[in-house]
């Protein structure tokens, strides 16, 4: 392999490799390569690394008015290894917001301690005499909060606009 | 051909990784993939039959290979109705270790400027073109390969001072 005299060439090969958009040849002989190649090994291992700190989903927060609206910035789970789940209890259960809006729509998959941090989510909007509502969250999350009843209490919105002057 | 105690230790972990790859980062038995693996691989060595020294990655990574399709075999044979095959093109899963390693690599980014996590994140994750990185940064395309590995070489320090410590720990 050519890893060594073209650095750029290896970086490519690493990104792809890890995303997985090499052909199988390619794979045999990269993987062939690094089981013998200390340098490029750590090479794949740094750039995994960083490719899980890059992708990790952010939540950022704008105010609408009164309402504070959560995006996640990236594909999202709200699941119990997920960061998200910590990060969506920092980015309302430590602010002092009383009507939050919360955007699912780039959240793909929700399990029970997801569900948990939306009740308690919610929960502290109502202990602080506030609202919580949801935006469009895709078909499989609505039919979870439906079948665990939980659209009774958390409403959702298809657009952010109907979201927002439901808190009027 | 002769092996040292650490030249076996790097292979078992390259080999964890390798299978961590190509059957998830949940798989209950890579342990047992790896053991299999260099135990074929040393019987093998010890009967000659590693020719030429020069092909010792592919003789190795070919013997892994075999030992994964047969898992997975095993793994159809026994219970097809369990299995739920990674698709093809679905990048690395996250591994537990990463999970445990999320706060260190956080703040390793954190180290870094806005400008290099754009365009590390566009190049590796959002697999963006040069021509779209060098608009988005105003940046002349000329300059788009230093940029790039100096943004890389940034976090590869970082990755070497903080993170590879407990990441050789963990995997």
């Amino acid at each position: 392999m050519q890893c060594h005299e073209e650095p750029m060439l290896r970086e490519e090969l690493i990104a792809k490799y890890l995303l997985k958009r090499l052909d199988a040849d390619t794979v045999e002989a990269f993987e062939s390569h690094y089981l013998v190649c200390d340098e490029c090994f750590e090479e794949l291992r740094a750039s995994q690394l960083l490719i899980a700190g890059l992708g990790k989903s952010k939540i950022s927060r704008r105010q609408v008015g009164d309402v504070a609206v959560l995006d996640f910035t990236g594909p999202a789970q709200l699941t119990r290894l997920s960061s998200e789940v910590k990060e969506l209890f920092s980015s309302v259960l430590e602010q002092k917001d009383t009507k939050v809006l919360i955007d699912l729509s780039r959240v793909s998959r929700i399990d029970s301690a997801g569900l948990g941090a939306l009740m308690a989510c919610y929960s502290h909007a109502v202990r602080n005499r506030g609202l919580l509502k949801l935006l469009n969250p895709s078909s499989e999350v609505q039919n979870l909060l439906r079948i665990t009843k939980i659209d009774s209490l958390l409403q959702s919105y298809p657009d952010e606009r109907s979201a927002l002057c439901s808190f009027e | 051909m002769e092996f040292e105690q650490d030249d076996l230790e790097k292979f078992r972990r390259k080999l964890r990784f390798k299978v961590f790859y190509h059957l998830g980062s949940f798989c209950p038995d890579v342990e047992d993939m790896v053991q299999e693996t260099l135990t074929r691989f040393f019987g093998a060595v010890n009967d000659g039959k590693l020719r030429n020294p020069e092909s010792l990655g592919a003789f190795l990574n070919g013997i892994c290979n075999n030992v994964i399709r047969e898992y997975r075999r095993r793994l159809w044979r026994d219970a097809p109705q369990k299995i739920t095959p990674l698709a093809p093109d679905q990048p690395v899963a996250p591994e537990a270790d990463l999970l445990e390693l999320r706060d260190a690599i956080d703040a390793g980014l954190m180290q870094l400027s806005d400008r290099d996590r754009t365009m590390l994140r566009a190049f590796f994750l959002e697999e963006r073109t040069k021509e779209e990185i060098c608009r988005e940064l105003g940046l002349p395309e000329l300059q788009f390969r230093v940029a790039l590995f100096r943004a890389k070489e940034r976090f590869r320090k970082i990755y070497h001072a903080t993170l590879k410590p407990q990441a050789v720990w963990n995997h």
